[in-house]
Formats: C-alpha cells, sequence, structure tokens
C-alpha cells in the first residue's frame, strides 16, 4: 500500500510532465485499438462480401473438379444436385444451397459478338441488390446486402421467364446493352456440338469485383441447362446464417459424404479466398509493425520520464537506502511507478479507445473504392475484445520495461554519493 | 559498554585520478548511551567519519565493530538489514520525502518493520506528538518552516526506536534559536531513551551542548 500510495504521488508530482507521458501512453492505445478495430472491419466485411457475392460459406462439387475441373469442366458435373440439397438444406445452420453452372461462350448483338463468361444461377437464392438501396451505405453494409451483386440498371432476373439475361456493367457498356435488347449466346454443349439461344437483356449488375463484371452475364439455371444441353450442375453454393458455424457444417458434411459414399468433394470459402487470406496476412503484419513502433514511442516516452525522475529523487533515493531499503526495494519503486503509469495510461487509452472507436462506427467513415473494386464503402471500425484486453496490457509491459533501466540505475547509486547530490 | 568500536580506520576517495584520505587512521570508541558532537571546519572529515558509522561507507583499511558486528564483511543487504534496525539519520537538509505527509513521512521509516497500517500510523502519530507537531501530521514539508522540518525528521529517526542516531549538521540550516531547540530535543530524547546521539557540527553553541565532543581535523582525530 505504502509503495502504491508513494508511486503515485510520485506520478503526479509533476503534473504537466505525467500528463505529457500519460498522453503518449493513451494516444498510442487509441491508435492500437481504432487501427485493429478498423482492419477487422475491413478483414469482416471483405470475408462477408466475398462470401454473400461469390463463394458462399461451403461449395459442393463432384469429386475430381478441383484438380481436374479446369481442363474438363463438363467431365465434373453433379447429376442427382436436388437430391444434395435437400440433404444439405437439412441443416439448421444452412440458409439456403444454390446451384449454379458455369460457362464460356460468345455473345452477339448482331453488329458485335464478344467473349463472355455465364452463370447459370437460381435468382430466387442470388439475391441482387437495387441501385436505392445501396443510397443508405449504412444500411447496405450490413452483412445480408454487402457484397450483394447491385442492379445498375433495368432489374434482376425475375419470374420465370427462361429467356431472359442481366449483364456485368462492363460487358453491358462494351456492348452498348440496354434493358429489352435481344442477344445470342453461342457456346457448345456438354456433349461438344454448338448451341445458341436469343435471350432479353433485363438489366445489368456491378459486383465488387471490376474484372467480373467486365465479361460475366448471368442467366436462370434451367436456361443455361437447356443451353448446354444438361440437366446437370457445376457446384452448389452452400449459405449459412453465421459464418461461424463454416467449419462445424463442413465436417459434419464431410462425414455425410464419407458414411453414404457419395461421389463429391468440399471447399471452405477460406480455401477459395486467397485475396481475402493474403489481404489478412499483409494487415496483420501491418499491425504488427504498428505495434512495435508505438511500443518503441512509447517506451522512450516513459524511459524519459523515469530517468528524469530518478535524477531529480538522487538524494531522495539516498535516503530511502540509509533508511534499509535494500537496493532490490528502490529498483521495485521505480518499476512499480513505470508500471502504474502503463497501468493509468493503459485504463485510460483503453477507455477512450472504446469510445472514440464507439464514435467513429456510429458515424462511419466513406471509403474510396478499394483497387479492383467498383464502389466506396463506408468504414464502421468495430471494438474487438482481444485487441483492447492485449493493448492494455502490452501498455503496462511498456511501462515496465521502459522503467527498467532507470530503476536499476536507481538501486546502484552510491548512499554517500546520493546523499551528497544536490 | 561500546556501541561503535573504530580502529586504525581509513578512507581514501579516488577523484579523477588523483587520491584524496579524508580519514587517516582513526581510532574511536563511542559507548551506548552517548550525547557526543563531532567538531572540525567543513572538509575536515567528520561527514565521512558520521558514513563509516552509520554503515552506509566502508573503510578502505581498518576494522568497524557495530554493536559487536565487524561490519567490513558484510554485504550490502545485511548493511541495509543493520540499518533498518538499529540506525537512524538526520539530515542537514531534513531530507523528507515531499510527497508525502508529515505523519506518512514518520511512517516511512516503519516501511520494513512487520506491523499493520493502524499501528504504523499509531507510532507516528505518537512520535510527532512527542516532537509538539502532531497538529501538523497532515501537512506536507513544503508547507513547514524548516525546524519544523527538523523535528519531523527527527520523529523520522526516533520512530524505530534506534540505538543509534546519526546527524550530520542537523543545524546548520536553521536559524539559531531553532538550532539550539532541535539540539535541546535531542538531548532530551538521549535522555529520556538512551539513544546514542552521533552529530556533527561547527556550531560552537550546539558544540557546548554535547557530553563529549571529539575534534577532528584535516581526517585526523586531534582530541576525543
Amino acid at each position: 500500500m505504502m509503495t502504491l500510495k508513494i508511486a503515485l504521488r510520485n506520478i503526479f508530482r509533476h503534473k504537466a510532465r505525467s500528463v505529457i507521458t500519460l498522453s503518449t501512453i493513451v494516444f498510442g492505445c487509441v491508435a492500437l485499438i481504432f487501427i485493429g478495430g478498423y482492419f477487422q472491419d475491413i478483414f469482416w466485411k471483405m470475408r462477408e462480401g466475398f462470401i454473400e457475392s461469390l463463394s458462399g460459406h461451403i461449395q459442393i462439387y463432384r469429386r475430381g473438379f478441383n484438380e481436374h475441373g479446369r481442363i474438363e469442366a463438363y467431365r465434373y458435373l453433379i447429376d442427382n444436385y436436388q437430391e444434395i440439397k435437400e440433404l444439405v438444406s437439412d441443416f439448421p445452420e444452412v440458409e439456403y444451397v444454390s446451384a449454379r453452372l458455369q460457362f464460356q461462350g460468345l455473345m452477339s448483338t448482331g453488329s458485335n459478338t464478344i467473349s463472355f463468361i455465364g452463370q447459370g444461377i437460381e435468382p430466387q437464392n442470388e439475391r441482387q441488390a437495387t441501385i436505392e438501396e445501396t443510397q443508405d451505405l449504412r444500411q447496405f453494409m450490413k452483412s445480408k446486402n454487402l457484397g450483394l451483386p447491385v442492379t445498375v440498371f433495368g432489374t434482376s432476373l425475375v419470374g420465370d421467364d427462361d429467356y431472359q439475361v442481366v449483364l456485368g456493367r462492363g460487358l453491358a457498356e462494351t456492348m452498348r446493352a440496354q434493358v429489352d435488347h435481344r442477344v445470342t449466346l453461342l457456346t457448345s454443349t456438354v456433349h461438344g456440338a454448338t448451341n445458341a439461344l436469343d435471350l432479353n437483356v433485363k438489366g445489368a449488375f456491378r459486383t465488387t469485383q471490376k474484372d467480373f463484371d467486365d465479361i460475366s452475364l448471368r442467366l436462370p439455371l434451367q436456361t443455361a441447362q437447356s443451353l448446354l444441353d444438361t440437366q446437370a450442375v457445376q457446384v452448389l453454393v452452400v449459405k449459412l446464417h453465421q459464418t461461424e458455424d463454416t467449419d462445424k457444417v463442413f465436417k459434419s458434411l464431410q462425414v455425410i459424404i464419407r458414411d453414404k459414399k457419395l461421389n463429391l468433394e468440399l471447399r471452405r470459402w477460406e480455401d477459395m479466398a486467397d485475396f481475402y487470406n493474403k489481404t489478412a496476412e499483409l494487415f496483420n503484419m501491418f499491425y504488427l509493425v504498428m505495434r512495435i513502433v508505438i511500443g518503441i514511442v512509447v517506451v522512450l516516452g516513459i524511459f524519459n520520464t523515469m530517468n528524469m525522475s530518478v535524477m531529480e529523487r538522487i538524494s531522495e533515493i539516498g535516503t530511502i537506502m540509509a533508511l534499509g531499503i535494500r537496493r532490490r526495494g528502490v529498483m521495485k519503486l521505480f518499476l512499480f511507478e513505470g508500471l502504474l503509469l502503463g497501468c493509468i495510461g493503459g485504463a485510460i487509452g483503453v477507455l477512450m479507445g472504446i469510445i472514440i472507436v464507439s464514435l467513429v462506427a456510429a458515424i462511419g467513415i466513406v471509403m474510396p473504392p478499394p483497387p479492383g473494386t467498383t464502389f466506396s464503402w463506408l468504414s464502421t471500425p468495430v471494438i474487438v475484445p482481444s485487441i483492447v484486453i492485449s493493448t492494455f496490457f502490452l501498455s503496462v509491459f511498456v511501462g515496465g520495461v521502459s522503467a527498467l533501466v532507470p530503476a536499476y540505475k536507481a538501486s546502484r547509486l552510491e548512499i554517500t554519493e546520493a546523499l551528497r547530490y544536490r | 559498554m561500546s556501541l561503535i568500536q573504530i580502529s586504525n580506520v581509513s578512507r581514501t576517495y579516488q577523484l579523477n585520478s588523483i587520491s584524496v584520505e579524508a580519514l587517516k587512521n582513526v581510532n574511536l570508541t563511542v559507548a551506548a548511551g552517548e550525547f557526543l558532537a563531532l567538531a572540525g571546519p567543513s572538509g575536515s572529515g567528520k561527514t565521512t567519519l558520521l558514513n563509516i558509522m552509520g554503515c552506509i561507507d566502508k573503510p578502505t583499511t581498518g576494522e568497524v565493530l557495530f554493536d559487536n558486528i565487524p561490519t567490513a564483511s558484510l554485504s550490502n543487504d545485511q548493511l541495509s538489514d543493520l540499518r533498518a534496525e538499529k540506525i537512524s539519520f538526520v539530515f542537514q537538509n531534513f531530507n523528507l520525502f515531499p510527497v508525502l505527509t508529515a505523519v506518512e513521512n514518520v511512517e516511512y521509516a516503519l516501511f520494513l518493520k512487520k506491523m499493520t497500517a493502524a499501528q504504523r500510523r499509531k507510532e507516528a502519530e505518537a512520535a510527532l506528538d512527542m516532537m509538539g507537531l502532531l497538529h501538523l501530521a497532515k501537512h506536507k514539508p513544503l508547507e513547514m518552516s524548516g525546524g519544523q522540518q527538523q523535528r519531523v525528521a527527527i520523529a523520522r529517526a526516533i520512530v524505530r526506536e534506534p540505538l543509534l542516531i546519526l546527524a550530520d549538521e542537523p543545524t546548520a540550516n536553521l536559524d539559531h534559536k531553532t538550532g539550539e531547540e532541535i539540539v535541546d530535543l535531542m538531548r532530551e530524547i538521549n535522555r529520556q531513551k538512551k539513544t546514542t546521539f552521533i552529530f556533527s557540527t561547527h556550531d560552537q553553541k550546539v558544540i557546548d551542548r554535547a557530553d563529549r565532543v571529539v575534534r577532528i581535523w584535516d581526517g585526523e582525530i586531534v582530541s576525543a
């Protein structure tokens, strides 16, 4: 108690100096909590956007597709997909299962012809957002909308009309396509024959990926199936209610596939999200470097304060030792002061960090489109408990480390010289 | 019974490449309960001799027996423990902790004793009361006069009930009247508690109050 009292009073002996030192610690903590929360928000949005727009949480293929499917895509189709869909849909964690059939071909408007990548989809599962829905960025950023393809003109695929198509924005612009224009899709069937189909353009969409929008179009699954002359699909996209359930469902599906001897294979979203994984790795590295840099700045700040404190209190240190406090006791006293500085600074910093992150999250920062993507997004940093806790302990640790050298110096003073010092 | 026995003690300081001999072959015995003044001009070696007797400095050569313990062979920690138990100091500049109140400054001397906070407070208040300063218990040193600060320092010295109190020029920073009061106070404690007092001074009126005067000149004892 006595040590705590003395340390506390010594810290506030020079109020201005302590306020500056504490400000350094607080600033460091706020920066770490804010940037950690900002990165975490980016990760979360990238992840959910990727899952919602492209991958779903788990994809089911015919066994061998991932190894050989690139060359012989149509040899690895799933025939009994309705059966599997029903099986998977029974999981309470599953929101929906959507079948897709992807193919390539040529699209012609009569005067122009261009190659495309087509996706046969089940429109009732693969929702598109309207342009109006994107006006309120905050609403749009909620996970169910995040990453949804957005209709830029016309509508999304609707009703039971089989002869409709929506184009990626880049593709629509290149072909100068308008609503109700007729386009002809030319491709080869799964058996190798050439087939063509006339479809009505319903509208255009954009996803987060500009490259994808420049070459892609989407049409109803059954239309794609009749164009390719097949009843099968390439992939079943499993969307869960919560991303956190991915591993659990993945493992259960693996067991079912093994037990029922189904000729299928699975991939999780993270196995496909190469860009996400690399970005997360890079940002985590940035964050580590920032922690080290901020840590060093704070160490220097506290070191300076503690060093000045030792210099000013040399004769006091002499008195303490004359009273019979051992050298180790003197060292403890100064170490305690450093730890206490870290503790107070950390506590205020963590509190301020939480307040600032909450405020910024409530307002949101509109960010420009990231490289290779198409639209602005709203950053709403999150409070990450693990970051908050680790930041506090980092601050205490840094406080102790910075006081180490001054404390050692204090404990090594010669009593007679210290007492003589003025 | 002797409390301190100093035999053939020399103390040499190394200042850059020059050796300065602060004490030269000093022999001195101090009996328990003495009220002893170390007199001599500045730089004569009074403080060095006090430091050695107070176990905060070691002689370069010679032997010191404190309470029959040869201190030369003790480690720093052992010397710390010895001081904590048996020796107190009063300094010229009072050396109180500015961040602590009067009563907390006195309590600090009991820091190493195994006792409850309430006990510590009670004893510190009793010591302050003895100095007639209980009413200033909650004041910080800078809110007190020099005489009051020195009384707090004496309270801090006596609260541990040491065998020896060493006072290095305890009156040098006080006016004459206050200085005399402080010495009278020390004298009173010496009589009541039989605590040995050794103080350095070059103030003749203070010297006159001592039982015994040891005169030191240029590192040597000229009269004991």
